[in-house]
């Protein structure tokens, strides 16, 4: 299994682990990946103009497509975004033209055929359950997790094709398949608050305290991440970085998934960007 | 030249040259980039500065300079691991024009004290030069070859006085070896010598010197004649060594003057009479003067900010900045940028800055704008097109920080960025979501109202009726948004609730949803659009409807101003 690495632009500068501990685990996983010259999904554009972000998106679907392979992206804002994008190009014939043609400038050109992977289901379904429980050496029994699962990759479901919006599983399995406790807790599909973070910067950090005190409350010790937005506005609503994080105590922590298994393949934590 | 002239010319160049580096040093110290930067004093600043070369010097803290001055200013590692051939070019124009300076500009004076032999017409100094000027010549061509292959759409960050400061280093070096070619090939110069050191100035009692002086130094005499026999030369070589030769060694060394002497030899009587040699001193020296006088205020002032970046880099390596420190360290880094574009290349918002057409995305050009803003210059006669495009810009980076890690002089663009951000809110250009929310929905439909809208961008869902002609209004939509649900106080809750937004869209009152914060603070989480029972896009309605607002509601923004 081969695939074109889209780490976006949250992840290089500012959770360098994250691209470091999925590396990791896929090299363990057999699964290679290829760096081409991409750019942003696209994903901050969207405010801005609709003909930008797509266009933004499709030039780096066109990269993919030129070297014959598929994306497979750990960011679960750029897995929407360029879901989107292609549907978008999809349902509108003038947008297509007019991107084709932009990206014809360039040299580019794509037909549609790039397919766009998030890491979970990437982990879930090509590689495996089965296979992702065999890698375990470590066992993580007693951490009790509770699975972020983030808007973008999970809604709109017909778009994303991540799971099933409303009861989705597919992260509890992989959780449970390092040997972790998958917790339950109400608001696991909600909403991080990192979208509203620029736009008003309160009601974002209402949000981010509802979830994390409801996880705690839940009973986990740890919540797991597999999108570099969610990541980090939980980690700078528990740091303190905002005003009001003492209600939520400091004992719950954030744990990006691929370090998660990676621990759990009895990988070095330094090895994860720990 | 008269001797008085030149002295003036040359101290007074030198005079402007070191007024000029002072001021542009003193800028690292008052010019104010970021909002923390208001807080500290230029007093505040200079002492950190003081202080942070002090304690660096006295502590383990050298090493990593000295380091930093042999790796980063010296080999230019950081160039040489991301662009190879633009380092050779760059350190080909490094070499070369310190090697002019100093077997040529200087070397009166050096040369003569190293050596008291010194004579420019001698090797190795002729050699040396010519080798010094092809150096400067092939690097400055690889520098720009360089430049070529990085396509960004958009022309360089550039000013025009860079572009002066290029058109005299070349004019320096034309007239330079015009200047050396004509003297080889000149009669006049030939006859000036004897005059001096032979006493004659006779052509024919000259005759086996000129012979040989016109086969083996490319005089170009016009009255030879052809078929000189071997006797007369040898004759001319007794003369030569007792006369000439501890002056003059063969020109064929001045390899690139002896070409063009060649070349020139048919007109060297021409340009004898023209008086050549006089004007082409006078350029050469005139564009070295004022190339010296304009080359604080040029961005070739890199050559003295980027080696004081690097340094201060190596010294910050085990420390934290104040933010004195951060304040000067961002004043030097609009210094020390050197305008190569590197970053621009690998810019994550490239493709998006050639779509909107806007440069000011791309940090070469930010750089530049971040400048013109401390030096109060963005925004001298109000808020302008110039500066809603610099805005744009600097609000569609996504802090992705490849120009940091690109970056050959090491600056810390990230930094910079963000302070830049801050002094554009506080100047009334921040980002959308705040200028949007500036004001209330109805303020904005009124002043829509008031105003024709430019061709805004395609907003297919929302101009289309049967996206929301099938809303039932059963405000599930609304039920289920997070944002509605921790809306509990006035100040910063929203106005409008995804139904009521979906409501005025079927009322055709799109114009009172531009401004709605709704629309604004909508976290596209897609709660909405997946749990409509009727599948109404609610969430792309709300990401098309922003993208709309900010075009119309943008060509609003400043009435009186240019939209
Ligand atoms: S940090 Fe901003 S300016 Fe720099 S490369 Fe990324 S998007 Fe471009
Ligand atoms: S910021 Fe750095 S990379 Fe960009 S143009 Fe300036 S010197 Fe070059
Ligand atoms: S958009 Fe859908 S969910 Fe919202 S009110 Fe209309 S029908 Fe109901
Ligand atoms: S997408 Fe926006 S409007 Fe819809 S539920 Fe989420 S926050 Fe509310």
């Amino acid at each position: 299994m081969k695939f074109a690495l889209f780490v976006g632009c949250k992840i290089p500068s500012r959770l360098p682990a994250y691209e470091i501990s999925t590396r990791a685990v896929l090299g363990r996983l057999g699964v290679s990946l290829v760096d081409l010259d991409f750019t942003c999904c696209g994903y901050p554009a969207r405010n801005i103009s609709r003909d930008a972000f797509v266009l933004a998106a499709a030039r780096n679907l066109a990269l993919a497509e030129r070297a014959g392979l598929d994306v497979l992206t750990p960011c679960k804002c750029c897995f929407g975004n360029l879901r989107h994008a292609i549907r978008f190009l999809g349902e509108d014939e003038a947008l297509r033209s007019r991107v084709e043609k932009a990206l014809a400038t360039e040299g580019l050109a794509w037909s549609g055929h790039t397919e766009v992977h998030h890491l979970l289901p990437l982990l879930a379904r090509k590689v495996g359950i089965d296979k992702v429980t065999a890698s375990v050496r470590l066992p993580q029994t007693g951490m009790r997790v509770a699975a972020q699962y983030g808007c973008h990759a999970l809604r709109p479901s017909n778009v994303t094709r991540f799971d099933n919006p409303m009861a989705p599983t597919i992260f509890e399995k992989l959780i449970r398949a390092t040997g972790a406790v998958a917790i339950n807790w109400p608001r696991r599909l909600d909403c991080c608050g990192d979208p509203l973070h620029e736009a008003n910067g309160p009601l974002s950090e209402r949000i981010t305290l509802a979830k994390l005190a409801d996880a705690r409350q839940s009973g986990a010790t740890t919540i797991c991440t597999a999108c570099p937005h969610c990541h980090l506005r939980m980690d700078a609503v528990l740091a303190g970085s905002t005003s009001a994080s003492a209600e939520t105590g400091t004992e719950i922590k954030t744990l990006l998934y691929p370090q998660l298994l990676g621990l759990a393949m009895g990988l070095a934590p330094e090895a994860l960007g720990m | 030249m008269t001797p008085a002239l030149f002295r003036i010319a040359l101290y007074g160049s030198l005079a402007i040259c070191l007024l000029g580096l002072l001021w542009r040093v003193s800028t690292w110290f008052h010019l104010r980039v970021g909002p923390d930067a208001c807080n500290v004093t230029v007093f505040q600043r200079l002492i950190t500065a003081v202080r942070g070369a002090v304690s660096v010097t006295f502590s383990r803290g050298l090493v990593h300079v000295l380091r930093a001055f042999f790796v980063d200013v010296v080999f230019q590692n950081r160039l040489f691991a991301r662009e190879k051939l633009r380092w050779l070019g760059h350190q080909l124009i490094l070499t070369g024009f310190t090697g002019l300076v100093l077997v040529h500009a200087l070397a009166s004076v050096l040369a003569g004290k190293l050596s008291p032999g010194y004579q420019p017409t001698l090797d190795p100094y002729m050699f040396l030069r010519n080798l010094a000027g092809v150096m400067v010549f092939v690097g400055i061509a690889m520098v720009f070859a360089g430049r070529r292959r990085q396509q960004t759409g958009f022309p360089q960050s550039r000013r025009p006085i860079d572009a002066i400061f290029v058109a005299l280093l070349g004019t320096i070096l034309v007239s330079g070896f015009l200047l050396e070619a004509h003297k080889i090939a000149s009669p006049r110069a030939f006859y000036r010598m004897t005059d001096q050191f032979i006493g004659t100035t006779d052509p024919e009692e000259l005759k086996p010197l000129r012979a040989l002086w016109a086969s083996e130094f490319g005089v170009a005499f016009d009255d030879m004649g052809d078929g000189i026999e071997p006797a007369v030369i040898a004759e001319g070589r007794e003369l030569h060594g007792d006369a000439c030769a501890s002056c003059h060694a063969k020109p064929t060394s001045a390899f690139i003057s002896y070409t063009a002497a060649k070349v020139l030899a048919p007109l060297s009587g021409a340009l004898d009479e023209a008086r050549a040699d006089t004007w082409l001193l006078y350029l050469h020296l005139f564009a070295c003067f004022i190339g010296l006088a304009l080359l604080p205020f040029s961005r070739f002032f890199h050559a003295v900010a980027d080696p004081v970046s690097l340094l201060v880099n190596g010294a910050a390596r085990e420390r934290e900045f104040s933010s004195a420190g951060r304040a000067s360290r961002r004043a030097l880094a609009l210094d020390a940028c050197v305008h190569c574009g590197l970053c621009d290349s690998s810019c994550s918002v490239g493709p998006l800055a050639r779509h909107l057409g806007n440069p000011a995305l791309l940090p070469s050009h930010k750089i530049v704008a971040t400048g013109a803003h401390a030096r109060r210059r963005l925004l001298s006669h109000g808020i302008g097109p110039d500066a809603l495009l610099v805005s744009e810009g600097a609000f569609q980076c996504t802090d992705c920080g490849r120009c940091t890690t690109r970056c050959p002089v090491g600056l810390d663009l990230a930094d910079l960025w963000e302070a830049g951000r801050g002094d554009l809110a506080i100047a009334g250009l921040p980002a959308p979501s705040q200028w949007v929310q500036a004001r209330s929905a109805f303020a904005w439909a009124e002043s829509l109202d008031s105003r024709s809208t430019p061709d805004a961008p395609s907003a297919p869902l929302a101009s289309d009726r049967r996206t929301f002609s099938h809303c039932v209004q059963c405000q599930t939509c609304t039920n289920v948004c997070p944002v509605v649900a921790h809306s509990i106080d006035t100040e910063h809750g929203v106005d409008l609730t995804p139904q009521k937004v979906m409501n005025l869209l079927r009322l055709g009152m799109l114009d009172l949803t531009l401004g709605s914060r709704m629309v604004w603070d909508c976290a596209t989480c897609y709660q909405c659009q997946e749990n409509c029972p009727e599948g109404v896009r609610v969430t792309d309605v709300m990401c098309e409807l922003r993208g709309l607002a900010y075009h119309r509601l943008g060509s609003v923004r400043n009435p009186g101003g240019p939209s």
